[in-house]
């Protein structure tokens, strides 16, 4: 009996031994799951709900001709804080420096215009249609100054067809990145 | 057997009034003495058949009658034979009384079920002990899974969504933010919704 009663306390504490190693952390396992940390989260709904908003406050402000007013709207948009690594950041405030372009343009800031535009496409880190319409209000700004210059002296005309060029070619990287994207996105949608 | 007991046992019943005969009588008054030697723990090492018979009867008898106590040194001889069998320490040899020894099989068979047991537990012991930090250490460095979830609930680019970005349409960005927000939004419900029905995040 005395043997049983051994053998007994033995299993047991066998069974405590079991019950006293602490379990893996969760975190550890290679069947746990977890939250993607892309998935889209109430940060970024936020911060798109914020650049929505400024882009409907800058058309209100444009279509009362209030254009300083709609700048601002836009800059503001690039101010706007989205969370690490999203790729909605990027097109929006790709999206936005475009438009803020155009409505240089629209004031005759054409320089100021360029360098919001070039900021842009050298910020971006791939290529998208947000970029490539980068490049097509980089083309306009190229053509505004053209016109600019179309009316001038000699060198002013020299340089009016260099910006005409430079158009050309903005308009072709333009297409260009436009043309490998929708085949990218045909044979991986 | 002798003539009168054959004649006792083989004639007639008599009647219950019937007056008893010398023979019967010599016979009741011998058995009487037999009884009473065999309740005083004199019994005669002999006798005949019929006596012992009856001899048994009446210790039966006076058995069922709660009556018959052992004395206290055979009691404690019996159980002190008994407890010896059990933890087989010594054999029946003590003592004269019917206890039967236990077979050699029944009297190990304690001894084996608790040494497998012990060997059982102490193997699961050690295994317990030996596995265990190799687990961890191996665990350890594993990164968390991401649940696999729909595309539609990650953030990602636009470019599916808003397609090519024609000349005409370069400073529509606000129609197009309008798309990209209701796109999300409809991905962010999605997944706050099947974390509240129990599916995946």
């Amino acid at each position: 009996m005395k043997y049983l009663l051994l053998a007994f306390a033995i299993a047991l504490a066998a069974c405590a031994a079991d019950r006293a190693t602490p379990p893996p952390p969760a975190a550890s396992s290679p069947t746990h799951l977890t939250e993607p940390g892309d998935a889209i989260d109430q940060r970024l709904m936020v911060a798109l709900s914020q650049a929505k908003n400024l882009h409907h406050k800058a058309k209100v402000f444009m279509s009362e001709g209030d254009m300083p007013s709609a700048i601002a709207s836009v800059r503001e948009i690039l101010t706007l804080e989205f969370p690490a690594g999203a790729p909605e950041a990027e097109d929006v405030r790709d999206d936005a420096r475009a438009l803020l372009g155009k409505l240089l343009v629209g004031q005759g800031q054409l320089d100021e215009a360029m360098r919001v535009v070039q900021e842009g496409i050298a910020g971006s880190q791939r290529e998208s249609f947000f970029v490539a319409n980068l490049y097509t209000v980089t083309g306009e700004i190229h053509e505004a100054r053209a016109q600019q210059l179309d009316g001038g002296d000699a060198a002013a005309k020299a340089r009016a067809i260099d910006e005409k060029h430079a158009a050309i070619e903005a308009f072709d990287r333009s297409n260009q990145i436009d043309i490998a994207l929708q085949k990218q996105l045909s044979e991986h949608p | 057997m002798t003539d009168d007991q054959e004649d006792y046992l083989a004639g007639p019943v008599p009647e219950p009034d019937a007056e008893a005969s010398p023979a019967e009588r010599a016979h009741a008054k011998t058995f009487a003495e037999l009884v009473d030697k065999a309740l005083a723990g004199r019994t005669p090492a002999a006798m005949s058949a019929d006596d012992r018979a009856l001899v048994e009867v009446a210790t039966v008898i006076r058995a069922a009658s709660g009556e018959v106590e052992l004395p206290v040194a055979r009691q404690r001889a019996a159980i002190e034979d008994a407890l010896r069998q059990v933890i087989g320490a010594g054999g029946p040899a003590a003592s004269g009384a019917a206890i039967v020894p236990l077979p050699r099989a029944r009297r190990w068979a304690p001894w084996a079920i608790a040494g497998a047991s012990s060997l059982v537990a102490v193997a699961a012991l050690a295994l317990l002990w030996l596995r265990g930090p190799r687990v961890a250490p191996q665990l350890a460095p594993a990164a968390p899974v991401a649940a696999r979830v729909p595309a539609t609930w990650r953030s990602r680019p636009a470019d599916a969504l808003v397609g090519r970005i024609t000349v005409e349409r370069a400073g529509d960005a606000a129609t197009r933010i309008d798309t990209i927000f209701a796109d999300r939004l409809d991905g962010y419900r999605e997944r706050r919704l099947a974390v509240v029905e129990g599916g995946k995040p």
